[in-house]
């Protein structure tokens, strides 16, 4: 099939405006990021050649070991919680009477941003703060590792849980009413119902959820930065901490610019094998 | 083709041009300058020095406050690769400034120094920490000497006076410790370098000067020595929750811990507290550890207030700079803040303070530059890293000291 004359001709020149945003918005500084990881340099002096040295480091440096664990415990834990009991919480008031108004207190916090949620949990989690005086104990929510980690999961949680709920909603809206009348006419209800029925018709919208969900937990950043700064002494950093602190406080941006491409050779993997795995599915 | 081909590389050449400024540095006369600096909670002095340079010299200055600092080094050194200059900016001593110096863009202020010191608005003991090659960079923004600041009242109440030596220190925490009051105040972020260095100087500056330029590990007797003192200080219940993210001013002020060590800067966190010095806190010289050693040592900061010579008007830029050493503007950025100034005809109000910038510029005390700008940048991330673990799991002093040792070995190895 031949392209209409007007596009063959003029075509290139249209697409040219945002093809070039693109490449220097985009693909520039990804080539400049690879480039500079295989890179001794400040930020100042003319980056020096050191070839694989960055990667190499990776493979001895203790802190990405801890960065690398908690940033799992970040997966597996946005997986369970915003993740799961969003879930949860879609089936359980979808078909409550009045089920909208029990999940707007879940969507409230979703209005914070990810540094302005840590900022208003901060005083609540610190030592002296205020779930130490509501509870009358002495823990120290920030501290030990992998507390620090597990404790603002549940903040992110706190944040994350309305959103995946009311996306979830929006999936058992989208289900055609004839195969689950079909189900309950055959008998099924609860449980089978849901595992052999709903479940399944969701699959695509789960899917969305769950690798957006994926790719928010493998670059978390904001709430950590704010809440520890990954300390102390980087037991809560994350592979998005590591890399920034040594990039910009460090002045690593060799071995920080290492760290981004492994962050962005693991979210792609990550992202490709589970929806590649997703579509086949479906 | 050849058309669409000519298209593309016509908006590439737009988009370029737009982004990339016209090349060259079109110098600007400039009636305001921008001054960037990473001390965003200084806003409003900087804006009152703004009001007072427009006054007296025509040159008015408007602040754009970091608060993050490693965001704002990033974006200084962004600028030294871009057309993008910033007409004034702080930075810091030591290696910093070595570092930005080299890039040949940093405005020499040689001939300032020389007329302020002959002017007496400069001191000569200031002119190495801004000397690079034999010649000087910048003008210093503030200076700070390092001591303790204490309730007042506190130790009014327990009977307490400002301890004499190091025995005394020690001896004035146990009372406040069986008081039910915490002596000390620390913290395991950013900060978390204040007590080592305190220590180290106190026992050892030369080693402390060694361990700064490389010529000591942090795994030598001496600094491990300094490491377990500090480590009896911690389980002997002296310092508050490292943890505890309460602004050092109001834990000062409620008295949360009695003590707190910081720059006379300082200061203006009581005076924005409205605490009155000498009857609500006051401020001591922290004795030796080492009662041997011929002077006390006093941890000593500058911060440097820089021009660039490709800024847009680096007249204006220079110009500003002589300005900001004298004792006329001194005097009202040393007032307004509280704080000693690195003029040496400033006076401030503050008697404790009066007392212990006069005693500094007599040569009483042994200077010793402080650890954020004696430790290069990676060595000081793994430092201050490393210290913040050991405040809360002081169990760990070796590790600690074995990983900033190897952030040392790897650094030294490309900078000796």
């Amino acid at each position: 099939m031949s392209r209409p004359p007007i596009l063959g001709r003029f075509g290139h020149g249209y697409v040219a405006p945002a093809a070039v945003l693109v490449a220097v918005l985009l693909y520039a500084p990804f080539v400049w990021t690879a480039y500079l990881s295989l890179t001794r340099y400040d930020g100042l002096e003319s980056p020096v050649w050191v070839g694989l040295a960055n990667f190499v480091k990776l493979f001895d440096d203790d802190a990405l070991l801890t960065s690398t664990r908690n940033t799992l415990i970040w997966v597996a834990g946005t997986m369970a919680l915003p993740v799961g009991l969003g879930l949860l919480v879609a089936v359980l008031s979808y078909d409550l009477k009045g089920g909208a108004w029990y999940r707007v207190p879940f969507m409230l916090p979703y209005a914070l941003s990810g540094a302005g949620l840590a900022m208003v949990w901060s005083p609540v989690l610190s030592h002296d703060g205020i779930a130490n005086l509501l509870l009358g104990v002495d823990t120290a929510f920030l501290q030990e590792a992998p507390a620090n980690t597990l404790a603002m999961l549940a903040v992110w949680t706190w944040q994350q849980l309305g959103v995946n709920t009311l996306l979830f909603v929006v999936g058992l809206q989208s289900i055609p009413r004839e195969p689950i009348e079909a189900a309950r006419l055959d008998g099924a209800s609860g449980w089978r119902l849901f595992r052999h029925v709903t479940w399944p018709l969701m699959r695509p919208l789960t899917a969305v959820v769950v690798g957006l969900a994926l790719v928010s937990s493998l670059k978390t950043f904001d709430i950590v930065w704010v809440l520890t700064q990954g300390g102390p002494g980087r037991n809560s950093e994350t592979l998005a901490v590591t890399m920034y602190k040594e990039t910009f406080v460090a002045s690593d941006y060799g071995y920080g610019s290492a760290v981004a491409v492994l962050l962005t050779v693991v979210t792609g993997l990550a992202s490709y094998l589970y929806l590649r795995r997703q579509v086949t599915a479906t | 083709m050849y058309r669409s081909r000519v298209a593309t590389l016509g908006v590439a050449a737009l988009v370029l041009a737009a982004c990339g400024g016209n090349g060259a540095e079109v110098s600007q006369k400039k009636t305001e300058l921008t001054l960037y600096n990473d001390k965003g909670a200084w806003t409003k002095y900087f804006d009152e020095m703004g009001a007072l340079s427009k006054q007296r010299i025509g040159l008015g200055m408007k602040p754009t406050g970091y608060t993050d600092s490693a965001q704002y080094q990033a974006f200084i050194k962004a600028s030294f690769r871009t057309n993008v200059k910033p007409d004034l900016f702080t930075w810091q001593t030591g290696g910093m400034l070595e570092e930005i110096v080299k890039q040949k863009q940093v405005a020499d202020t040689t001939a300032v120094w020389q007329e302020a010191i002959k002017a007496g608005d400069l001191s000569q003991d200031l002119v190495p920490y801004y000397t690079v090659g034999g010649r000087q960079y910048c003008v210093p923004m503030n200076v700070a000497y390092w001591g303790m600041f204490y309730n007042k009242k506190i130790f009014d109440e327990h009977g307490l006076k400002p301890p004499q030596t190091w025995d005394d220190l020690v001896a004035t925490a146990e009372t406040l410790k069986r008081a039910g009051v915490k002596a000390f105040y620390h913290t395991s972020v950013l900060f978390s370098f204040v007590w080592f260095e305190q220590l180290m100087a106190g026992t050892d500056p030369d080693l402390y000067d060694r361990l700064s330029t490389g010529k000591a590990k942090y795994t030598d007797p001496g600094v491990v020595q300094v490491m377990e003192r500090w480590k009896q200080l911690i389980d002997a219940g002296y310092f508050i929750n490292p943890g505890d993210k309460t602004d050092p001013g109001d834990v000062l002020k409620t008295g949360k811990a009695a003590m707190v060590t910081f720059g006379t800067w300082f200061n203006t966190s009581m005076t924005t507290r409205s605490m009155k010095a000498g009857a609500d806190y006051d401020f001591f010289v922290i004795p030796n550890v080492n009662p041997a050693l011929p002077k006390t040592s006093m941890i000593f900061e500058s911060g440097p207030l820089c021009s660039l010579t490709k800024a847009a008007d680096p007249e204006a830029g220079m110009k500003y700079l002589k300005w900001w050493t004298t004792s006329e503007a001194q005097d009202k950025w040393a007032t307004s803040r509280g704080d000693v100034s690195a003029n040496p005809k400033v006076t401030i109000d503050d008697k404790a303070l009066g007392t212990v910038t006069k005693d500094a510029g007599g040569g009483k005390y042994r200077l010793v530059n402080r650890y954020f700008e004696a430790t290069p940048p990676p060595v000081l991330s793994a430092a201050l890293d490393g210290f913040g673990k050991f405040v809360t799991e002081p169990g760990t002093y070796m590790e600690v000291l074995e990983s900033i040792q190897k952030a040392a070995d790897e650094y030294w190895s490309t900078h000796q």
